[in-house]
This record gives structure tokens, C-alpha cells and sequence, in this order.
């Protein structure tokens, strides 16, 4: 039964895998978000998403691992998935002996302390160290500048081979702060995973820490059968987790992944899941059993009762809605994608996965650098270097998880004023040189830059209405004026546009050619 | 290879431009001396393929400017992410009708691409051209990177010397420029002229260095459209050229034919001024293209037939 449990988790880590990269792939999210929903069912996007629609995801995902234990971990998370093909590819350039996993002792402190350090801020109202630490928005910064790319540069050999049919896609915005995180962080991984298994997952990865030790209320815990065990070692050298304990016959119940490897190759089919939720009766005879047990169950239980009072506090506080935020004087010169309510909202949600910075058709949105701050650091911001956003697209409010950016539908987005731009009549060319332009006017969606008479020699200027301006960038990226005259001003809490006025025209009957 | 291949079509492309220019050059000189052949054909009251229909056989059909087994580009405007209704881009019936026709009079290929402003692919769907000029039989070309650009001169260009032109209009035989009617915020009107700066790379050139002589520099250059058909079936009266609503549009049911650029501008700027005052002299760009003689503001001193239909 095993195995067939055990072939369903790799299908199922695999497709999901390959379901949140392609999410992350130019071709895949254009024209589709399908593959975005599998973003979704990821943890801290499920926590962080928690009132925006993610509830009954938290809900399942806490259940399944009171039900199992770390499942999470080598289903969902592709993370997970990617230590798993890399520690058993490197395996096969590795001999017999070195192919062996051995067992080792939790490193606690280290593990306590990142997820105190990730989750602390989270309460907060900051999520500016989460965002270098989880699993699946690290997974997305991989995929984001190193699978994307990769893709990118493929694509654009094709669109050479094929140029009929595949276009040649303009380059992406190259931001090397996070290209060379999403590398780091990228060659840790593969390196400890090659090395040690699940060692990333077991001694830094918060979420792991979290699920390890809600799993220590599992219901379903993976136990040795100790009359039946011969002490073959073989479950030991196959664990990646490094969490089965011989000496002892026991299993860190808060560091398995719930890979099932240990019980599908066990011979005497002594590794197996038990029920644990026994009336205290029962569970005393079977700890009197295993008198020699090193560490007291209690201990970890205080450990998990405790990190659990401070994931209540992190949902209280989020659902009264008070935030503290860290810094006296936070940094918000970047304009927030729609949807991001406001700059405080953003960065107390994004994880900077950088789904939205994939996603958007304009190739506008770009790992902040320090336009939010440190506080801020990789999360999306705008840049109408290169283009502007799409009045009629709102597709980085659709594919965002964690509510960072809540959905728009085009409506909305229409109205949602992010910025309000700033006319420098001095810079603007009709002024400088006298000669028509109106580039700006063109661009303008709502009309807030209309072209007013200027002067005797029959020019046009721009005139702003700010109150109906949306500040989508149109005119900032199209401006022609060597230092740029419109400039799109962020506004740090996002608002709601006045529409602009309907213009009905009086009807003129027209029957010549009128020459 | 590719640095070859460009040098070929350079050359070829610039021998098509030499051989291009004379014939019309004469053929102007000539027309009112040739009887029945119209110079300007204006149509109004039916629909776009119907309108075209009458226009282009006026006109001496298509066969007049398209010859057999040539490479033929069809320039819309496509440049906004609006649905057809709203009139900013060119009516998608009137591309797929030309491209049908340039295919019936012999055309090996037509090709149809536009620089858009808007984002690109959003543009060439929702403007319903992408899809009508594919299924009359055209090919879609990419436009929104600047590889697909060549660089041309401009040796009359006042302002604008040298341009990077769209490769598949370098690589044709003849072009045709199939502008929409409307009014614009920076230009005053765009119509054909204006609708040249979809075949360029660096429209930011333009309007720094003085927009109304850039578009009629750009007009000079060598390889000119056999055809300038201006779709005035819904025309944008305000708020152009992007438009809010459809209440800045005005349905019209008016084209307007001509191989001579101005000409065709000209008489679009004139129906147009019956809906909304505009004046010639505020559409400088129509002036100073007709002082570098490639054609003529006076539609009193060529042939033209006026069809109601």
C-alpha cells in the first residue's frame, strides 16, 4: 500500500511543480491562469491570504498535516520537489557508501530562531523577512529570474528559426539584485539538497519548522514497529529527512516529510503510520515502553503550543486589522501595482514570489530595489521606462496568492488611481520648442491630459485634472522631453479616481463630401 | 547571412523605391490627360466592403497597383487596445476586403502589421483586425520590437533624416496605407500621413523634433503606398486618437481613395471639418508634405469622382 501511496505523492509533487513554474513561464500565463490557481494552495500564501479568500486553504492545508504531518512538504511545495529530484540525481554520481543518508540530531535553536525571525515581523505587520524565506516565493524568485529567463532566451532562439510564427519577445527588465538572490539562494538549495537531503527544509525553512511541529499533533504519526525491525539501517540510508532515530527506534515526527520512503523499503514492513490521537491511557503504556527516550514529549508540545499562540496573535491582529509598522518613517517612493490598497497593505502581504512581475503583458512591474525601503526589498514596483499599464488588464491583481494585491475586476481597475502625475510645463516640448507634441493626450486613458489652445501660433499644451488621472503612466513613458515633463507621482494609499465626464457630441447631419 | 540578406533587401528594396517613384511621379503628370482614370475617389453611405468595392473599381481596380506574384503590405492602424466600435484603430471588414482583393488581383503574399502604442497583442486582437485579415488569407507580422526595424534615409527629410522602417514594408513590392479618421490630440488629425508612424521604430523622434514636419518628412520617404484608402466609416471626432467612449465616435459610412497622399488628406480633413471645425493650416503636417511636391492640396487640379451610395 505504500508504494501506491508513495508513486501518488511524486505524481502529485510533480504536477504540481511543474504546474506553479509554468505559471511563472511567459508562454503559460498569457493566455491563461489556470496554472496560477496552483499558487494559491501554498502555505504562507494561504496565510497571508487568509481574509482575502485563502481561509478554507489555510483550514485544509493545517489539516492535513494534523492528519499527517508534513505531507505539505513533499506534495505542495515545490521547493520540496526540486530538493527531491536534486538530492536523487545527485545520488547517481555519488557512490554506495556516500548514497546514505544517516541520522542527525534536530539543530532546534537554529531552526526556533528563523521562525521567529520570519514570523515575529509577520505580527508586525511586515513581511519583509518571510519574503527571503519561503519556500514557495523563493521557488517563484527562481522561477521568475532563472527559469524565466532561461525560457525567454529559448523562445527568442525559436522566434529565429520560426520568425513567422514565434515572435521575438523583447528582453525583460534585468534587476541584479534579485537575479543574483533568486542564484544564492537557488545554489544553497541545490547544494544542501545534494549533499544532505531535506537539510534546507529541516534546519532553515520556517514553514517546515511550523509544520514540524504542528505534526507533533498528528493524528497519523510514522512509528517503528520495534519487535518486527531487525535494525537493517535500511530505512535510515533512504531517509532524506535524516530524522529516524535506530539507536532509539523513533522518528522526528516534526522534521518527516511524509515521503513514505522509509516504509516502502523496510523488508519486515516495520515502519508504518499509527494512529496517535489514543486516549491518555493507552499513550502512557506506550511511553512507559520507551523508557529511554531522550527528549520528553512534553518539551516539544510546550514548543509547538507556544509557536501556535503566536500564529493566533498573527491572525488576530490581521483580523482586527491594527498594524504597527516596524520602521518610524517607511520609504514609499515606488507606485504599487492595482490592487495593492496601499504601500503599508503590500508590504505587509507580498512574499515577492514575483508572479505579478511575470505576469503583466507590459513587462512594467520589477523587484523593488530600494524604492520601499529595506523593508520593502524585492517587492513589486512600477517602472514606465519601458511601457505602461494596460487600462484594460488587471492581470497582477488576478494572479497574486497572498492578497498583496487583491483582485480587480476591469471596472475597478479603470478607477483605481495608484499614482497622480505631475506636469512640468517647463520640460514639456510644446514649451521648450515650440512645436506640437501631445504625446501624452494620446496615451492618456481617462482623458486626464486634455490639449488646451497655447500661445498665438495655433499650439496645443496639456492640462491635468489629477482627480481623474489613475496614474497608469501612459503619458510619463511616452513623453518625448529629454527629462521626462509628466511624472507619475505614487500615492501611498491607493484611491478611487472620479470618472471621467461623458462627453455625449450634439449630432450633425452630414450628407456631402464637404469639398 | 542575416547582415547579406539585409544588404539584398536593402538593395532590391531600394531599387523597388527608384522604380516605384517614377511611374507615379508620371502617371501624375499624366492622369489629367487620361481620361476615366481618377486620381481621388471619395464614397459614402454603405458599408466598409461595399464602400470599397465601389471605390476601388472607380479607382481602375486593384489590379492597377498590384501586379502578379508581388509582396504586398497592408498597413492599418491598429495602435490601441479598443474594440471596433470605438473607432480607433481601422475598420477590421475594410482590411480583410483589401487583403482579399490584393490576393484576387495576384498578390503572392499580404502581410499586415502595425507598431502599436497599446500593448501588442491586445491590440491586434481586440481590434478584430488580427483575426479578419488572417482569415481573408494575410499574414500578421510582429512589430513590437525594434528588431524588426531597419534603418532608411530620408535624404529630403527636414528634421527627420533617417527612420527604421518596418522590414516587411522594406522587403514588398508596394504597400498600402490604410489609415482610420480621427482626431488627434497632438496632430490635430491623423489620417495617412499620420498613420506612417506605425511603420517606424522611434515615434518619441518625432514628437521631440517637431511632429508636424517628422510626419510630412517620413511622407518623403522613397517607397511610397500604391494606395492610401482613409476608413472614415466610424470616425473619432474627440478625444482622439485613443477615444474614451463611444460617444466620441461618429458613424460616417465615408472613404476616401487616392495614390496621392496629400490629396487623400486633404479631402479627409475636409469631410471631417463638416463634423468638427478643423482647419488646414492647424493640420500643418498636410501643408509641408505638399511643399515637397509629393502631392497636391488642391482637389480642384485632379480628377476625382464622388460616389453615394
Amino acid at each position: 500500500m505504500y508504494k501506491f501511496l508513495k508513486k501518488g505523492r511524486v505524481a502529485v509533487s510533480i504536477l504540481i511543480t511543474v504546474a506553479v513554474t509554468l505559471a511563472f513561464l511567459f508562454f503559460s500565463n498569457r493566455e491563461t491562469d489556470i496554472f496560477n490557481g496552483f499558487l494559491k494552495i501554498q502555505f504562507v500564501p494561504a496565510l497571508l491570504g487568509v481574509f482575502t479568500g485563502s481561509a478554507i486553504i489555510l483550514v485544509l492545508l493545517t489539516a492535513l498535516t494534523l492528519l499527517f504531518g508534513r505531507v505539505y512538504c513533499s506534495t505542495i511545495c515545490p521547493l520540496g520537489t526540486l530538493q527531491d529530484a536534486t538530492s536523487r540525481t545527485a545520488s547517481l554520481f555519488k557512490s554506495k557508501k556516500s548514497r546514505r543518508f544517516k541520522y542527525s540530531a534536530p539543530k532546534n535553536l537554529m531552526r526556533y530562531l528563523i521562525l521567529g525571525a520570519a514570523g515575529i515581523p509577520l505580527i508586525f505587520g511586515s513581511s519583509a523577512v518571510i519574503a527571503f524565506l519561503d519556500p514557495y516565493s523563493n521557488y517563484g524568485k527562481i522561477s521568475s529570474e532563472i527559469t524565466g529567463r532561461l525560457e525567454q532566451y529559448v523562445h527568442n532562439l525559436l522566434s529565429t528559426v520560426f520568425p513567422d510564427t514565434i515572435f521575438f519577445r523583447s528582453y525583460s527588465v534585468f534587476i541584479a539584485g534579485s537575479f543574483i538572490f533568486a542564484l544564492a539562494f537557488l545554489i544553497l538549495v541545490l547544494a544542501m539538497s545534494a549533499l544532505r537531503g531535506r537539510l534546507y527544509c529541516n534546519t532553515i525553512c520556517p514553514v517546515g519548522t511550523l509544520l514540524g511541529l504542528v505534526s507533533k499533533f498528528a493524528a497519523f504519526k510514522p512509528e517503528i514497529n520495534r519487535e518486527s525491525c531487525n535494525k537493517c539501517t535500511l530505512c535510515v540510508t533512504n531517509c532524506k529527512a535524516e530524522c529516524i532515530d535506530l539507536t532509539n527506534s523513533t522518528i522526528d515526527e516534526s522534521r518527516c516529510v511524509g515521503c513514505l520512503n522509509c516504509m516502502t523499503v523496510c523488508k519486515k514492513g516495520a515502519v508504518t503510520y499509527k494512529y496517535s490521537w489514543k486516549k491518555s491511557g493507552e499513550k502512557n503504556e506506550v511511553t512507559a515502553n520507551a523508557a529511554s527516550e531522550p527528549v520528553p514529549a512534553s518539551s516539544g508540545r510546550r514548543d509547538a503550543l507556544i509557536t501556535m499562540g503566536l500564529v493566533g496573535t498573527f491572525l488576530a491582529v490581521k483580523a482586527v486589522g491594527k498594524v504597527a509598522p516596524l520602521a518610524a518613517k517607511p520609504k514609499k517612493d515606488g507606485i504599487a501595482p492595482p490592487g495593492a490598497l496601499s504601500i503599508d497593505n503590500l508590504k505587509s502581504n507580498c512574499t515577492a514570489c514575483q508572479a505579478c512581475v511575470t505576469a503583466c503583458p507590459n513587462g512594467i512591474i520589477k523587484p523593488a530595489t530600494g524604492e520601499y525601503g529595506t523593508d520593502g526589498l524585492l517587492m513589486p514596483v512600477l517602472s514606465f521606462d519601458k511601457h505602461f499599464c494596460g487600462y484594460d488588464c488587471n492581470v497582477c491583481t488576478q494572479v497574486c496568492p497572498n492578497g498583496a494585491l487583491v483582485p480587480l475586476e476591469i471596472e475597478e481597475k479603470r478607477l483605481t488611481q495608484i499614482g497622480k502625475v505631475r506636469f512640468n510645463l517647463k520640460k514639456c516640448i510644446v514649451f521648450t520648442d515650440k512645436t506640437d507634441c501631445g504625446a501624452c493626450d494620446e496615451h492618456c486613458p481617462t482623458k486626464a491630459i486634455t490639449m488646451i489652445p497655447w500661445g498665438d501660433e495655433g499650439l496645443f499644451i496639456p492640462k491635468v485634472n489629477r482627480n481623474i488621472c489613475i496614474g497608469c503612466g501612459g503619458c510619463e513613458y511616452v513623453c518625448p522631453a529629454k527629462e521626462k515633463a509628466m511624472i507619475v507621482e505614487p500615492n501611498e494609499v491607493h484611491a478611487i479616481a472620479q470618472k471621467p465626464k461623458e462627453e455625449k457630441q450634439e449630432k450633425v447631419k452630414v450628407d456631402e463630401f464637404g469639398f | 547571412m542575416e547582415r547579406r540578406n539585409f544588404l539584398k533587401a536593402a538593395l532590391l528594396g531600394s531599387i523597388a523605391g527608384a522604380v516605384q517613384l517614377k511611374p507615379e511621379n508620371v502617371f501624375a503628370r499624366e492622369s489629367k490627360e487620361a481620361p476615366g482614370q481618377n486620381d481621388l475617389v471619395a464614397v459614402m453611405g454603405g458599408e466598409p466592403e461595399v464602400m470599397y468595392k465601389r471605390g476601388i473599381a472607380a479607382m481602375g481596380g486593384m489590379k492597377a497597383f498590384v501586379k502578379k506574384g508581388q509582396k504586398v503590405v497592408v498597413k492599418p492602424n491598429i495602435g490601441w487596445d479598443k474594440k471596433p466600435e470605438f473607432a480607433a484603430n481601422t475598420n477590421p471588414q475594410l482590411v480583410a476586403a483589401i487583403v482579399k482583393d490584393c490576393l484576387a488581383a495576384g498578390a503572392s503574399e499580404v502581410v499586415v502589421f502595425d507598431h502599436t502604442c497599446d500593448e501588442w497583442q491586445a491590440c491586434y486582437k481586440n481590434s478584430g483586425i488580427e483575426a479578419a485579415a488572417k482569415a481573408a488569407g494575410a499574414k500578421i507580422a510582429f512589430a513590437h520590437d525594434e528588431k524588426y526595424y531597419k534603418e532608411v534615409d530620408l535624404p529630403m527629410g527636414l528634421r527627420l533624416k533617417k527612420a527604421k522602417i518596418h522590414e516587411s514594408i522594406i522587403e514588398a513590392d508596394v504597400w498600402i496605407n490604410v489609415p482610420v479618421l480621427k482626431n488627434h490630440g497632438g496632430a490635430k488629425m491623423t489620417m495617412s500621413m499620420k498613420n506612417y508612424m506605425g511603420i517606424v521604430w522611434d515615434r518619441g523622434y518625432w514628437h521631440a523634433n517637431d511632429l508636424q514636419q517628422c510626419i510630412a518628412d517620413c511622407a518623403t520617404y522613397s517607397k511610397k503606398p500604391v494606395l492610401n484608402i482613409v476608413d472614415a466609416y466610424r470616425i473619432m471626432t474627440q478625444n482622439g486618437p485613443k477615444g474614451k467612449t463611444t460617444n466620441d465616435v461618429v458613424l460616417a459610412k465615408a472613404m476616401f481613395i487616392s495614390s496621392d497622399i496629400v490629396a487623400a488628406d486633404t479631402a479627409a480633413l475636409k469631410f471631417f471639418n463638416q463634423f468638427r471645425e478643423m482647419k488646414m493650416e492647424d493640420v500643418s503636417h498636410i501643408g509641408k508634405a505638399a511643399k515637397f511636391n509629393i502631392g497636391t492640396t488642391d482637389l480642384d487640379s485632379i480628377k476625382v469622382e464622388r460616389i453615394k451610395i
